[in-house]
Protein backbone atom coordinates (compact mmCIF):
# COMPACT_ATOMS: atom_id res chain seq x y z
CA UNK A 1 0.00 0.00 0.00
CA UNK A 2 1.25 3.46 -0.83
CA UNK A 3 1.77 5.77 2.20
CA UNK A 4 -1.68 7.65 1.60
CA UNK A 5 -3.25 4.11 1.29
CA UNK A 6 -1.93 3.31 4.57
CA UNK A 7 -3.03 5.76 6.55
CA UNK A 8 -6.60 6.00 4.83
CA UNK A 9 -6.66 2.38 6.17
CA UNK A 10 -5.53 3.10 9.41
CA UNK A 11 -8.48 5.77 9.30
CA UNK A 12 -10.98 3.22 8.22
CA UNK A 13 -9.87 0.55 11.17
CA UNK A 14 -10.80 3.50 13.76
CA UNK A 15 -14.02 4.01 12.40
CA UNK A 16 -14.78 0.70 12.04
CA UNK A 17 -14.13 -1.20 15.28
CA UNK A 18 -15.62 -4.55 13.88
CA UNK A 19 -12.65 -4.66 10.64
CA UNK A 20 -9.80 -6.18 10.59
CA UNK A 21 -7.37 -6.42 8.13
CA UNK A 22 -8.31 -3.68 6.74
CA UNK A 23 -7.03 -2.94 3.58
CA UNK A 24 -7.03 0.42 0.59
CA UNK A 25 -5.81 -0.37 -2.62
CA UNK A 26 -5.87 1.21 -5.83
CA UNK A 27 -6.13 4.68 -4.69
CA UNK A 28 -6.28 6.87 -7.91
CA UNK A 29 -6.71 10.66 -8.29
CA UNK A 30 -9.29 11.33 -10.73
CA UNK A 31 -9.62 14.85 -12.98
CA UNK A 32 -11.76 17.19 -12.12
CA UNK A 33 -13.58 18.30 -8.56
CA UNK A 34 -11.18 21.46 -8.81
CA UNK A 35 -12.44 22.10 -5.25
CA UNK A 36 -11.35 19.24 -3.84
CA UNK A 37 -9.16 16.17 -4.62
CA UNK A 38 -10.92 13.39 -5.31
CA UNK A 39 -9.67 9.81 -5.53
CA UNK A 40 -11.47 6.44 -6.41
CA UNK A 41 -10.12 3.59 -4.05
CA UNK A 42 -10.94 -0.28 -3.09
CA UNK A 43 -11.89 -0.68 0.66
CA UNK A 44 -11.08 -4.49 2.07
CA UNK A 45 -11.85 -5.63 5.32
CA UNK A 46 -13.26 -9.00 7.17
CA UNK A 47 -15.60 -8.87 9.53
CA UNK A 48 -17.64 -11.68 11.40
CA UNK A 49 -19.74 -11.95 8.42
CA UNK A 50 -16.82 -12.38 6.14
CA UNK A 51 -14.96 -10.46 3.97
CA UNK A 52 -16.49 -6.88 2.86
CA UNK A 53 -15.31 -5.17 0.04
CA UNK A 54 -15.50 -1.74 -1.00
CA UNK A 55 -15.35 1.37 -4.28
CA UNK A 56 -15.13 4.15 -2.46
CA UNK A 57 -14.66 7.92 -3.20
CA UNK A 58 -12.21 10.05 -1.30
CA UNK A 59 -12.64 14.11 -1.17
CA UNK A 60 -9.93 15.52 0.42
CA UNK A 61 -9.39 19.25 0.69
CA UNK A 62 -6.59 20.79 -1.32
CA UNK A 63 -4.05 23.52 -0.23
CA UNK A 64 -5.73 25.90 -2.60
CA UNK A 65 -9.03 25.30 -4.96
CA UNK A 66 -11.41 26.86 -7.39
CA UNK A 67 -13.73 27.77 -4.60
CA UNK A 68 -13.34 28.11 -0.85
CA UNK A 69 -16.13 25.71 0.60
CA UNK A 70 -17.54 23.88 3.45
CA UNK A 71 -16.76 19.98 3.18
CA UNK A 72 -19.20 19.76 6.15
CA UNK A 73 -22.47 21.12 4.09
CA UNK A 74 -21.15 19.08 1.14
CA UNK A 75 -21.12 15.93 3.12
CA UNK A 76 -24.64 16.51 5.14
CA UNK A 77 -26.43 17.31 1.56
CA UNK A 78 -25.18 13.75 0.84
CA UNK A 79 -26.06 11.82 3.68
CA UNK A 80 -29.85 14.38 3.73
CA UNK A 81 -30.85 13.18 -0.14
CA UNK A 82 -29.64 10.04 -0.21
CA UNK A 83 -32.40 7.55 -0.36
CA UNK A 84 -35.19 10.24 -1.53
CA UNK A 85 -35.89 11.39 -5.06
CA UNK A 86 -32.55 12.91 -5.72
CA UNK A 87 -30.40 10.64 -6.47
CA UNK A 88 -26.30 10.81 -4.35
CA UNK A 89 -24.03 7.87 -3.63
CA UNK A 90 -23.82 7.43 0.29
CA UNK A 91 -21.76 9.73 2.14
CA UNK A 92 -20.00 7.73 4.95
CA UNK A 93 -17.37 9.38 6.82
CA UNK A 94 -16.42 13.17 7.28
CA UNK A 95 -13.33 13.83 8.97
CA UNK A 96 -12.37 17.73 9.96
CA UNK A 97 -9.05 16.19 11.94
CA UNK A 98 -6.19 17.06 9.25
CA UNK A 99 -3.68 14.93 11.41
CA UNK A 100 -5.08 11.34 9.59
CA UNK A 101 -4.37 12.31 5.38
CA UNK A 102 -2.45 16.10 6.03
CA UNK A 103 -6.30 17.95 5.32
CA UNK A 104 -9.88 17.41 6.30
CA UNK A 105 -12.03 14.72 3.79
CA UNK A 106 -14.86 12.49 3.78
CA UNK A 107 -15.52 9.29 1.85
CA UNK A 108 -18.47 8.39 0.39
CA UNK A 109 -19.63 5.47 -1.98
CA UNK A 110 -18.54 5.26 -5.73
CA UNK A 111 -21.12 4.65 -8.56
CA UNK A 112 -19.22 2.57 -11.20
CA UNK A 113 -19.20 2.87 -15.04
CA UNK A 114 -21.02 6.02 -15.23
CA UNK A 115 -20.64 9.35 -17.06
CA UNK A 116 -20.07 12.67 -15.72
CA UNK A 117 -17.88 14.92 -18.78
CA UNK A 118 -20.18 17.08 -20.57
CA UNK A 119 -17.88 16.92 -23.61
CA UNK A 120 -19.14 12.37 -23.18
CA UNK A 121 -22.70 13.21 -22.76
CA UNK A 122 -23.45 15.73 -25.61
CA UNK A 123 -22.15 12.87 -27.42
CA UNK A 124 -23.22 9.25 -28.83
CA UNK A 125 -24.32 6.84 -26.95
CA UNK A 126 -26.34 9.83 -24.48
CA UNK A 127 -27.04 12.41 -26.91
CA UNK A 128 -29.56 9.85 -28.17
CA UNK A 129 -31.47 10.21 -24.66
CA UNK A 130 -30.58 14.15 -24.41
CA UNK A 131 -34.49 14.52 -24.05
CA UNK A 132 -34.72 12.00 -21.47
CA UNK A 133 -31.41 13.29 -19.78
CA UNK A 134 -33.03 16.70 -19.90
CA UNK A 135 -36.22 15.74 -18.20
CA UNK A 136 -34.56 13.85 -15.69
CA UNK A 137 -31.77 16.51 -15.24
CA UNK A 138 -34.91 20.03 -14.55
CA UNK A 139 -37.04 17.33 -12.74
CA UNK A 140 -34.25 16.92 -9.86
CA UNK A 141 -33.56 20.09 -9.94
CA UNK A 142 -37.65 20.61 -9.35
CA UNK A 143 -37.18 18.37 -6.70
CA UNK A 144 -34.19 20.03 -4.86
CA UNK A 145 -36.71 23.25 -4.59
CA UNK A 146 -39.58 20.57 -3.35
CA UNK A 147 -37.47 19.46 -0.74
CA UNK A 148 -38.29 21.06 2.99
CA UNK A 149 -34.45 21.55 4.21
CA UNK A 150 -35.80 21.31 7.80
CA UNK A 151 -37.38 17.56 7.06
CA UNK A 152 -34.06 17.08 5.67
CA UNK A 153 -32.21 18.09 9.18
CA UNK A 154 -29.81 20.94 6.44
CA UNK A 155 -31.16 23.34 8.77
CA UNK A 156 -28.78 22.31 11.00
CA UNK A 157 -25.17 22.64 8.56
CA UNK A 158 -26.57 25.29 6.30
CA UNK A 159 -27.19 28.97 7.70
CA UNK A 160 -31.12 30.20 7.37
CA UNK A 161 -31.40 32.66 5.57
CA UNK A 162 -35.39 34.93 5.39
CA UNK A 163 -36.76 35.28 1.83
CA UNK A 164 -36.34 38.33 1.35
CA UNK A 165 -32.74 38.16 2.36
CA UNK A 166 -31.89 35.53 -0.38
CA UNK A 167 -30.28 37.67 -3.15
CA UNK A 168 -28.57 40.12 -1.06
CA UNK A 169 -26.69 37.68 1.20
CA UNK A 170 -25.37 35.91 -3.00
CA UNK A 171 -24.84 38.65 -4.16
CA UNK A 172 -23.06 39.87 -1.30
CA UNK A 173 -20.70 36.91 -0.64
CA UNK A 174 -19.82 37.09 -4.36
CA UNK A 175 -18.86 40.57 -4.32
CA UNK A 176 -16.77 39.89 -1.65
CA UNK A 177 -15.03 37.14 -3.73
CA UNK A 178 -14.58 39.35 -6.47
CA UNK A 179 -12.64 42.00 -4.26
CA UNK A 180 -10.72 39.95 -2.58
CA UNK A 181 -9.39 37.68 -6.07
CA UNK A 182 -9.43 39.71 -9.04
CA UNK A 183 -5.90 40.32 -10.54
CA UNK A 184 -7.36 42.72 -13.15
CA UNK A 185 -10.14 45.06 -13.29
CA UNK A 186 -14.29 43.37 -14.04
CA UNK A 187 -15.25 46.32 -16.32
CA UNK A 188 -18.16 43.81 -17.36
CA UNK A 189 -18.82 42.32 -14.05
CA UNK A 190 -19.06 45.80 -11.78
CA UNK A 191 -21.56 46.77 -14.37
CA UNK A 192 -24.09 44.18 -13.29
CA UNK A 193 -23.18 44.13 -9.88
CA UNK A 194 -24.91 47.54 -9.92
CA UNK A 195 -27.30 46.36 -12.28
CA UNK A 196 -28.26 43.60 -9.98
CA UNK A 197 -28.36 46.09 -7.08
CA UNK A 198 -31.07 48.29 -9.00
CA UNK A 199 -33.29 45.94 -9.68
CA UNK A 200 -33.71 43.30 -6.74
CA UNK A 201 -35.78 40.41 -7.52
CA UNK A 202 -38.87 39.76 -5.43
CA UNK A 203 -38.50 37.16 -2.54
CA UNK A 204 -39.15 33.49 -2.99
CA UNK A 205 -42.14 31.72 -2.54
CA UNK A 206 -40.05 29.51 -0.42
CA UNK A 207 -36.45 29.31 0.65
CA UNK A 208 -35.36 26.38 -0.63
CA UNK A 209 -32.11 23.94 -0.75
CA UNK A 210 -29.88 25.48 -3.54
CA UNK A 211 -27.18 23.25 -4.88
CA UNK A 212 -25.56 26.12 -6.06
CA UNK A 213 -23.52 24.30 -9.07
CA UNK A 214 -26.23 22.25 -10.74
CA UNK A 215 -25.32 21.98 -14.60
CA UNK A 216 -24.29 19.45 -16.93
CA UNK A 217 -20.90 17.89 -15.49
CA UNK A 218 -22.06 17.40 -12.16
CA UNK A 219 -24.93 14.28 -12.30
CA UNK A 220 -23.42 11.07 -13.13
CA UNK A 221 -25.68 9.28 -16.28
CA UNK A 222 -25.60 5.97 -17.78
CA UNK A 223 -25.21 4.85 -21.51
CA UNK A 224 -29.14 4.38 -21.49
CA UNK A 225 -29.49 7.66 -19.94
CA UNK A 226 -30.84 7.55 -16.76
CA UNK A 227 -29.23 10.22 -14.13
CA UNK A 228 -28.11 8.03 -11.60
CA UNK A 229 -26.62 10.35 -9.12
CA UNK A 230 -26.21 14.47 -8.61
CA UNK A 231 -22.66 15.15 -7.40
CA UNK A 232 -20.63 17.96 -6.34
CA UNK A 233 -22.72 19.59 -3.40
CA UNK A 234 -19.96 21.77 -2.20
CA UNK A 235 -21.64 25.08 -2.51
CA UNK A 236 -24.49 24.37 -1.45
CA UNK A 237 -26.13 26.58 0.97
CA UNK A 238 -30.42 27.70 1.60
CA UNK A 239 -31.91 30.44 -0.64
CA UNK A 240 -34.06 31.19 -3.73
CA UNK A 241 -34.39 28.01 -6.04
CA UNK A 242 -34.66 30.18 -8.67
CA UNK A 243 -30.69 30.47 -8.52
CA UNK A 244 -29.63 26.62 -9.24
CA UNK A 245 -32.23 27.02 -12.41
CA UNK A 246 -30.23 30.56 -13.83
CA UNK A 247 -26.96 28.93 -13.10
CA UNK A 248 -27.78 25.97 -15.29
CA UNK A 249 -29.19 28.15 -18.12
CA UNK A 250 -26.02 30.33 -18.17
CA UNK A 251 -24.63 30.44 -21.59
CA UNK A 252 -21.08 29.32 -20.68
CA UNK A 253 -22.65 25.77 -20.09
CA UNK A 254 -23.76 25.81 -24.02
CA UNK A 255 -21.51 22.50 -24.20
CA UNK A 256 -22.80 21.87 -27.70
CA UNK A 257 -22.49 25.59 -28.69
CA UNK A 258 -26.04 26.00 -29.88
CA UNK A 259 -29.02 27.33 -27.68
CA UNK A 260 -29.57 24.14 -25.39
CA UNK A 261 -28.70 24.97 -21.79
CA UNK A 262 -26.09 22.23 -21.06
CA UNK A 263 -26.27 21.53 -24.39
CA UNK A 264 -29.38 19.39 -23.34
CA UNK A 265 -32.64 21.24 -24.25
CA UNK A 266 -33.80 25.03 -24.63
CA UNK A 267 -34.45 27.16 -22.00
CA UNK A 268 -38.49 26.72 -22.07
CA UNK A 269 -38.17 23.10 -22.02
CA UNK A 270 -35.90 23.41 -19.39
CA UNK A 271 -38.00 25.78 -17.08
CA UNK A 272 -41.17 23.77 -18.00
CA UNK A 273 -39.71 20.63 -16.57
CA UNK A 274 -38.47 22.65 -13.23
CA UNK A 275 -41.75 23.84 -12.75
CA UNK A 276 -43.65 20.82 -13.21
CA UNK A 277 -41.65 19.26 -10.43
CA UNK A 278 -41.07 21.94 -8.22
CA UNK A 279 -44.73 22.62 -8.10
CA UNK A 280 -43.00 26.78 -8.14
CA UNK A 281 -43.60 29.16 -11.16
CA UNK A 282 -40.37 30.54 -12.82
CA UNK A 283 -41.33 34.77 -12.70
CA UNK A 284 -39.58 35.64 -15.78
CA UNK A 285 -38.46 38.73 -13.91
CA UNK A 286 -36.79 37.43 -10.99
CA UNK A 287 -35.36 34.50 -13.31
CA UNK A 288 -33.47 37.22 -15.55
CA UNK A 289 -32.24 38.68 -12.27
CA UNK A 290 -30.97 35.56 -11.01
CA UNK A 291 -29.46 34.83 -14.51
CA UNK A 292 -27.54 37.76 -14.74
CA UNK A 293 -26.19 37.12 -10.51
CA UNK A 294 -25.03 33.91 -12.37
CA UNK A 295 -22.47 35.45 -14.30
CA UNK A 296 -21.51 37.89 -11.36
CA UNK A 297 -20.69 34.62 -9.47
CA UNK A 298 -19.14 32.65 -12.24
CA UNK A 299 -16.57 35.11 -12.45
CA UNK A 300 -15.90 34.75 -8.83
CA UNK A 301 -15.23 31.27 -9.51
CA UNK A 302 -13.28 31.80 -12.23
CA UNK A 303 -11.19 34.85 -10.70
CA UNK A 304 -10.11 32.76 -7.53
CA UNK A 305 -9.24 30.11 -9.32
CA UNK A 306 -6.64 32.11 -11.29
CA UNK A 307 -5.52 33.94 -8.59
CA UNK A 308 -5.08 30.23 -6.52
CA UNK A 309 -3.04 29.18 -9.94
CA UNK A 310 -1.03 32.88 -10.06
CA UNK A 311 0.41 32.49 -6.54
CA UNK A 312 0.86 28.74 -6.69
CA UNK A 313 -1.46 27.83 -4.19
CA UNK A 314 -3.35 25.16 -6.35
CA UNK A 315 -1.44 25.16 -10.25
CA UNK A 316 -3.90 22.17 -11.61
CA UNK A 317 -4.27 23.51 -15.40
CA UNK A 318 -7.75 23.32 -15.51
CA UNK A 319 -7.73 26.41 -13.06
CA UNK A 320 -5.31 28.80 -15.72
CA UNK A 321 -7.55 27.47 -18.65
CA UNK A 322 -11.07 28.65 -16.90
CA UNK A 323 -9.35 31.71 -15.72
CA UNK A 324 -8.50 32.43 -19.64
CA UNK A 325 -11.69 30.60 -21.32
CA UNK A 326 -14.61 31.00 -18.65
CA UNK A 327 -13.65 34.04 -17.65
CA UNK A 328 -14.03 35.79 -21.09
CA UNK A 329 -16.76 33.29 -21.53
CA UNK A 330 -18.87 34.49 -18.53
CA UNK A 331 -18.00 38.51 -19.55
CA UNK A 332 -19.93 37.49 -22.79
CA UNK A 333 -23.11 36.08 -20.84
CA UNK A 334 -23.18 39.09 -18.61
CA UNK A 335 -23.32 40.91 -21.81
CA UNK A 336 -25.91 38.86 -23.50
CA UNK A 337 -27.60 39.36 -20.39
CA UNK A 338 -27.91 42.58 -20.04
CA UNK A 339 -28.86 43.61 -23.63
CA UNK A 340 -25.52 44.45 -24.58
CA UNK A 341 -24.86 41.26 -26.70
CA UNK A 342 -26.99 40.34 -29.66
CA UNK B 1 13.44 34.19 -35.06
CA UNK B 2 12.86 30.92 -36.57
CA UNK B 3 10.34 29.20 -36.18
CA UNK B 4 7.59 31.44 -34.98
CA UNK B 5 6.73 31.28 -31.73
CA UNK B 6 2.91 29.89 -32.60
CA UNK B 7 4.70 27.17 -34.24
CA UNK B 8 6.31 26.15 -31.59
CA UNK B 9 3.26 25.95 -29.06
CA UNK B 10 1.56 24.36 -31.84
CA UNK B 11 4.23 22.02 -31.94
CA UNK B 12 4.71 21.30 -28.39
CA UNK B 13 0.82 21.27 -27.82
CA UNK B 14 0.39 18.34 -30.28
CA UNK B 15 3.10 16.02 -28.88
CA UNK B 16 2.14 16.85 -25.45
CA UNK B 17 -1.75 15.66 -26.67
CA UNK B 18 -0.57 13.13 -29.41
CA UNK B 19 2.63 11.67 -27.64
CA UNK B 20 3.05 11.97 -24.38
CA UNK B 21 -0.54 11.80 -22.87
CA UNK B 22 -0.97 8.60 -24.59
CA UNK B 23 1.96 7.27 -23.25
CA UNK B 24 0.57 7.94 -19.64
CA UNK B 25 -1.65 5.51 -17.42
CA UNK B 26 -5.15 6.63 -17.88
CA UNK B 27 -6.01 9.01 -14.80
CA UNK B 28 -4.99 12.32 -13.60
CA UNK B 29 -1.44 12.41 -15.26
CA UNK B 30 -2.59 11.74 -18.54
CA UNK B 31 -6.01 14.13 -18.48
CA UNK B 32 -3.94 16.72 -17.13
CA UNK B 33 -1.29 16.76 -20.01
CA UNK B 34 -3.67 16.90 -22.61
CA UNK B 35 -5.27 20.13 -20.65
CA UNK B 36 -1.84 21.37 -20.55
CA UNK B 37 -1.55 21.00 -24.53
CA UNK B 38 -5.16 23.14 -24.85
CA UNK B 39 -3.64 25.76 -22.52
CA UNK B 40 -0.90 26.02 -24.85
CA UNK B 41 -3.40 26.62 -27.76
CA UNK B 42 -4.99 29.13 -26.31
CA UNK B 43 -1.68 30.91 -25.15
CA UNK B 44 -0.76 30.87 -29.05
CA UNK B 45 -4.00 32.12 -30.06
CA UNK B 46 -3.34 34.95 -27.55
CA UNK B 47 0.42 35.48 -28.44
CA UNK B 48 0.13 37.10 -31.59
CA UNK B 49 -2.81 39.69 -31.01
CA UNK B 50 -1.70 39.93 -27.63
CA UNK B 51 -0.19 43.91 -28.20
CA UNK B 52 -2.27 44.86 -30.36
CA UNK B 53 -5.57 44.62 -28.26
CA UNK B 54 -4.15 46.12 -25.13
CA UNK B 55 -2.82 49.21 -28.03
CA UNK B 56 -6.33 49.34 -29.60
CA UNK B 57 -8.35 49.20 -26.33
CA UNK B 58 -6.17 51.45 -24.19
CA UNK B 59 -6.72 54.59 -27.20
CA UNK B 60 -10.73 53.43 -26.96
CA UNK B 61 -10.68 53.95 -23.22
CA UNK B 62 -8.82 57.20 -23.54
CA UNK B 63 -11.17 59.21 -26.22
CA UNK B 64 -14.44 57.80 -23.59
CA UNK B 65 -12.46 59.26 -20.63
CA UNK B 66 -11.43 62.70 -22.89
CA UNK B 67 -15.29 62.95 -23.23
CA UNK B 68 -16.52 61.53 -20.18
CA UNK B 69 -14.09 63.93 -17.99
CA UNK B 70 -16.20 67.10 -19.47
CA UNK B 71 -19.75 65.18 -18.45
CA UNK B 72 -18.66 64.37 -15.05
CA UNK B 73 -16.55 67.95 -14.10
CA UNK B 74 -19.42 69.17 -12.19
CA UNK B 75 -20.31 66.27 -9.51
CA UNK B 76 -17.21 64.99 -9.20
CA UNK B 77 -14.43 66.74 -10.15
CA UNK B 78 -11.51 64.63 -8.89
CA UNK B 79 -12.68 61.93 -11.33
CA UNK B 80 -12.81 64.23 -14.00
CA UNK B 81 -9.12 65.27 -13.29
CA UNK B 82 -7.92 61.22 -13.31
CA UNK B 83 -9.71 60.90 -16.36
CA UNK B 84 -8.20 64.04 -18.23
CA UNK B 85 -4.78 62.67 -16.95
CA UNK B 86 -5.58 59.37 -18.63
CA UNK B 87 -7.37 60.96 -21.84
CA UNK B 88 -3.47 62.56 -22.21
CA UNK B 89 -1.97 59.55 -20.98
CA UNK B 90 0.09 56.98 -23.91
CA UNK B 91 1.87 53.82 -24.08
CA UNK B 92 4.94 53.61 -22.60
CA UNK B 93 5.73 50.79 -24.84
CA UNK B 94 4.42 47.68 -26.70
CA UNK B 95 6.04 45.83 -23.75
CA UNK B 96 3.05 43.33 -23.02
CA UNK B 97 3.59 43.66 -18.91
CA UNK B 98 3.55 47.45 -19.50
CA UNK B 99 1.40 47.58 -21.87
CA UNK B 100 -0.91 45.28 -19.41
CA UNK B 101 0.02 47.81 -16.17
CA UNK B 102 -1.58 50.72 -17.85
CA UNK B 103 -4.65 48.45 -19.30
CA UNK B 104 -5.47 47.34 -15.76
CA UNK B 105 -5.45 51.22 -14.76
CA UNK B 106 -7.88 52.18 -17.63
CA UNK B 107 -10.02 49.73 -17.31
CA UNK B 108 -10.22 50.76 -13.20
CA UNK B 109 -10.34 54.17 -13.76
CA UNK B 110 -13.77 52.64 -16.53
CA UNK B 111 -15.19 51.52 -14.50
CA UNK B 112 -15.29 54.84 -11.32
CA UNK B 113 -16.79 56.55 -14.97
CA UNK B 114 -19.00 53.81 -15.75
CA UNK B 115 -20.60 54.19 -12.22
CA UNK B 116 -20.79 57.81 -11.84
CA UNK B 117 -22.43 58.10 -15.49
CA UNK B 118 -24.92 55.72 -14.82
CA UNK B 119 -26.18 58.29 -12.18
CA UNK B 120 -26.03 61.56 -14.24
CA UNK B 121 -29.75 61.65 -15.66
CA UNK B 122 -28.75 63.47 -19.17
CA UNK B 123 -29.05 62.86 -22.90
CA UNK B 124 -24.81 63.41 -22.83
CA UNK B 125 -24.53 61.17 -19.65
CA UNK B 126 -26.10 58.60 -22.18
CA UNK B 127 -23.92 59.19 -24.98
CA UNK B 128 -21.19 58.21 -23.04
CA UNK B 129 -23.01 55.10 -21.54
CA UNK B 130 -23.71 54.11 -24.93
CA UNK B 131 -19.93 54.20 -25.51
CA UNK B 132 -18.73 52.80 -22.41
CA UNK B 133 -21.02 49.52 -23.48
CA UNK B 134 -19.89 49.23 -26.94
CA UNK B 135 -16.18 49.32 -25.78
CA UNK B 136 -17.03 46.58 -22.89
CA UNK B 137 -18.18 44.56 -25.59
CA UNK B 138 -15.33 45.21 -28.33
CA UNK B 139 -12.79 44.42 -25.20
CA UNK B 140 -14.31 41.59 -24.35
CA UNK B 141 -14.46 40.27 -28.45
CA UNK B 142 -11.03 40.94 -28.66
CA UNK B 143 -9.95 38.31 -25.99
CA UNK B 144 -12.12 36.13 -26.95
CA UNK B 145 -10.79 32.80 -27.45
CA UNK B 146 -12.01 29.87 -29.69
CA UNK B 147 -11.87 27.25 -27.67
CA UNK B 148 -14.56 28.80 -25.11
CA UNK B 149 -17.80 27.21 -24.94
CA UNK B 150 -19.57 30.92 -25.67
Amino acid sequence: MSNLETRLAAYVASRVPEARDVRVSGLDRLFGGASRETYRFVLDYDTEGGRVSRRLILRRDPAGSLIETERAVEFGAYRAFHGTPVPVPEALWLEEDASWLDHPFFVMEELVGLEASPQAIIGSPYAEHAESIARQKWTILGEIARADPIALGLDRVMTPVAPQECWQRELLRWERVIDDDELCPQPVIRAAIRWLRRNPPPPPARVSVVHADYRTGNFLCDTDGNIRAILDWEMAHLGDPLEDLAWGLNPVWRWARDERAGGLATRDVAIAHWERASGLRADPAALHWWEVFSSVKGQGIWVSGAKEFSFGANQDPILALSGWLMGNSQDRAALLQLGHLS
Amino acid sequence: MKPDPQRMIEVTAAHLMMRTAPALEKGYEQSSVGLLAVLLLAVREEYDRSAARRVEENRALRAIFADGARVVREGAPELAKRLEAAAHGEDPSLVISELERTNAELRGLVIDLHARIEEIDAPEARRIEVAIWAELVASTERRRLSLGTF
